[in-house]
């Protein structure tokens, strides 16, 4: 009994001085991100697997409600403690790199220009800003339109493929305050962006220097035009302006007939409306005859005084493997690596949103952007409540714009 | 450690030599009003390093194009934020929506409150259950009862609407939240309704105070209620209502969660903003950090000002 008490005093000294040893050879990453429920739960199962290939690094994940994310970074980096790395919104990255809190992906990852080469041109652009990237990709995603197949097959129309077919079909599925043929989610520049680029209109100049030209250009005037002119006829639901009926909740039960939203609106619908079937096509084409969309998604950050960036790095090359890429891509996350088009792991209605992002364009790269979005939402607002034409409500966005990129 | 220091003073008061005594009674003295602010020193200190600190803190930087990440290249703009944001319309707009806010649901508070509070003090059965029924809104989350009348007053399918339609008081839906002076209706409605229960707890309280005798007496004395009331309950109440006046106005001028919520801060076109959620847009959103910590001295200022005048112009020593 004596000597089993012995054994057991010398085996709790043991490892007592075992263990802070074993702690000191663990680096810790902390990971912050704004991911679903259902990411959340995939991106455990990639952290287990990846600190069970690299036993020396343990990934703290925390996630934040997107609404929350600014704030909590802002605070975390005022304090001196920000994460190592981030999942941010991709219009987010130019403001955090003006702030000077990120590190130079093309300066501090090695093989930088390798993965580079492997990923979609379009969201990658997304991280560049003053001549450096200041992030890799993580994940991608676009608009189409999400459209309801048996309203359309009873009123014997067809999917729009151009403008004007989308505007008549608008009106003809329009019945009253019963069905809207169309339906936005507010006025911020996300919900009217696919129809926006797809008519050819443009916010500023390819080098963010200027809207005059761009903003207030004829493309840009007219598809607000055909915007304000379907919501003057009463064929776009008046939830646009506020306090209505969202969008999803609407679509999936036969309120609207057609939506422009995303890929995750897949598991929405599959856990929220069961029994609805969501049918998805190409933004139609605007005058030129050419589709376009909005680039989203987020890209993946290191933080500049990150003490552990070995370990960082390490994970951020995981975050752009094929086997994290194709794991989340199964609860509707569409990856960056472009040898992943056609494989077949990944979800079918994939495709349309793969065949999309050929043709979405990025959002203005700029700190300012999220003073923009307001100066654009207003815009929009006199629009449709009809203080300012479209003319007179872009022109003074222009001079809005201006005044905030001269800065 | 003032335990000691009390009994060193104290003990040498035995002894007989008088010079001796004189000079401990005066140490003793001095120990004896050093004590209460020992008492004190831990509050203060926390008041100050989490309160004042930041402050002066945030004043500092309220003269300033702050840079959060390196401070010390901020560049000194003096009161220029200041000036500009008191000359920027939506700034003036959120304050009026402020102030409105403040001069509607203050008085509507204490009024409905003060009913409630005179009905919950009559001997009425079920008196616990109506005293916890009102209380209710008052611990409800701010978020959650936000969104909860962002669904009653939902332009296309709200239950205000809908009984609004049946009552054939309206034709069409109300967009509530689409319109900039509807959609301070249901802002100023969730305010009243989720602060009248502390109120009326609040003026239970004060009534209770005030003695049964006077009530008897006045009876005796041909009084009827409204007399009662009137020379009675309201001056003797009067230091609980000049307390509420104060508390709910700078309670008032900090609306903030239900206005970021219900309107998504200043839906439509910034007209809807009040003082803290514009704070919040130009802090959080524009990271603009110097004209938003002017914005909060605006605030602060006008809170005390207007704190200041209720309690010099309302304050009365009551003696009855």
């Amino acid at each position: 009994m004596k000597r089993l008490s012995l054994t057991l005093a010398l085996l709790i000294v043991t490892c007592l001085m075992l263990a802070p040893a074993a702690a000191q050879d663990t680096t810790t990453v902390r990971y912050w991100h704004t991911m679903s429920d259902p990411e959340t739960a995939k991106l455990d199962e990639q952290i287990a697997a990846f600190e069970a290939a690299h036993p020396d690094i343990d990934i703290e994940a925390t996630r934040y409600a997107y609404n929350d994310f600014k704030e909590a970074l802002l605070t975390a980096i005022a304090g001196g403690e920000p994460p190592d790395v981030a999942r941010l919104d991709i219009v987010w990255v130019p403001e955090f790199a003006e702030l000077g809190v990120l590190a130079a992906m093309d300066e501090t990852l090695p093989n930088f220009n390798e993965l580079a080469e492997g990923l979609f041109p379009g969201p990658l652009q997304t991280n560049y800003w003053a001549g450096r990237y200041w992030g890799l990709p993580l994940n991608t995603n676009t608009q189409v339109l999400l459209y309801n197949q048996a309203q359309f097959e009873e009123a014997g129309l067809e999917v729009p493929a151009t403008v004007q077919d989308f505007v008549s079909a608008a009106c003809a599925l329009t019945e009253g305050d019963q069905q809207y043929g169309y339906a936005l989610g507010g006025t911020y520049f996300w919900a009217p962006a696919p129809l926006f680029y797809a008519q050819g209109g443009q916010i500023t100049d390819p080098e963010v220097t200027t809207a005059e030209g761009y903003l207030n250009s004829e493309a840009s005037v007219q598809a607000f035009q055909t915007l304000v002119d379907l919501y003057g006829e009463d064929c776009v639901s008046p939830n646009l302006l506020g306090g209505g009926i969202g969008t999803a909740e609407g679509h999936a039960t036969g309120l609207y007939s057609m939506i422009v939203d995303g890929p995750w609106m897949v598991d929405i619908y599959k856990n929220d409306f069961p029994d609805f079937e969501v049918s998805f096509a190409p933004i139609p084409a605007g005058p030129e005859g050419t589709t376009s969309s909005v680039v989203g998604g987020e890209n993946v950050v290191l933080f500049a005084d990150s003490p552990n960036q070995e370990a960082a790095l390490e994970w951020i090359n995981y975050l752009l493997s094929e086997d994290y890429q194709l794991a989340m891509s199964e609860v509707g996350v569409i990856p960056t690596l472009s040898r992943l088009v056609g494989n077949e792991a990944l979800p079918e209605y994939f495709g349309v949103f793969m065949d999309q992002l050929q043709t979405a364009q990025a959002r203005t790269p700029t700190p300012h952007w999220s003073e923009i979005d307001n100066i654009i939402n207003n815009a929009f607002q006199f629009m449709l409540r009809g203080e300012k034409t479209v003319e007179e409500a872009l022109n003074d966005a222009v001079t809005e714009v201006d005044t905030l990129l001269a800065e | 450690m003032a335990t000691p220091n009390v009994h060193q003073g104290e003990a040498p008061r035995s002894l007989p030599r008088p010079q001796a005594k004189q000079k401990d009674a005066g140490l003793s003295l001095l120990f004896q009003r050093l004590i209460p602010y020992a008492f004190l020193l831990p509050g203060l200190l926390l008041f100050g390093v989490f309160v004042v600190l930041p402050m002066l803190y945030s004043f500092r930087i309220s003269l300033y194009d702050w840079d959060i990440l390196r401070p010390e290249r901020s560049e000194y703009v003096g009161l220029g934020h200041y000036l500009d944001i008191l000359n920027n319309g939506v700034f003036q707009r959120a304050a009026l929506n402020t102030l409105l806010y403040a001069v509607v649901t203050v008085p509507a508070q204490m009024g409905l409150g003060l009913g409630i509070a005179i009905l919950l003090n009559q001997r009425l059965p079920g008196q616990a259950f109506f005293r916890t029924l009102y209380y209710l809104p008052v611990i409800t989350s701010w978020v959650i009862v936000s969104l909860l009348f962002e669904y009653l007053f939902n332009g296309q399918a709200g239950l205000v609407n809908y009984l609004l339609q049946q009552a054939r008081l309206v034709d069409q839906p109300v967009r509530w939240l689409a319109d900039e002076t509807l959609a301070m209706i249901p802002i100023h409605l969730l305010g009243i309704w989720k602060g009248v229960g502390w109120t009326a707890i609040v003026m239970l309280a004060g009534l209770q105070a005030i003695p049964e005798a006077l009530y008897e007496a006045a009876a005796v004395d041909g009084a009827n209620a409204w007399r009662r009331f009137r020379f009675f309950t309201l001056p003797l109440l009067r230091p609980t209502l000049v307390f509420l006046l104060v508390v709910l106005t700078i309670g008032a001028l900090n609306v903030y969660i239900s206005g970021l919520l219900m309107t998504d801060g200043g839906n439509p076109l910034d007209r809807t903003h009040f003082v803290l959620t514009l704070m919040y847009e130009e802090t959080f959103d524009n990271f603009e950090f110097g004209r938003g910590a002017a914005i909060s001295y605006l605030l602060t200022a006008v809170v005390f000002v207007i704190s200041l005048v209720q309690i010099r112009v309302l304050q009365r020593d009551i003696e009855y």
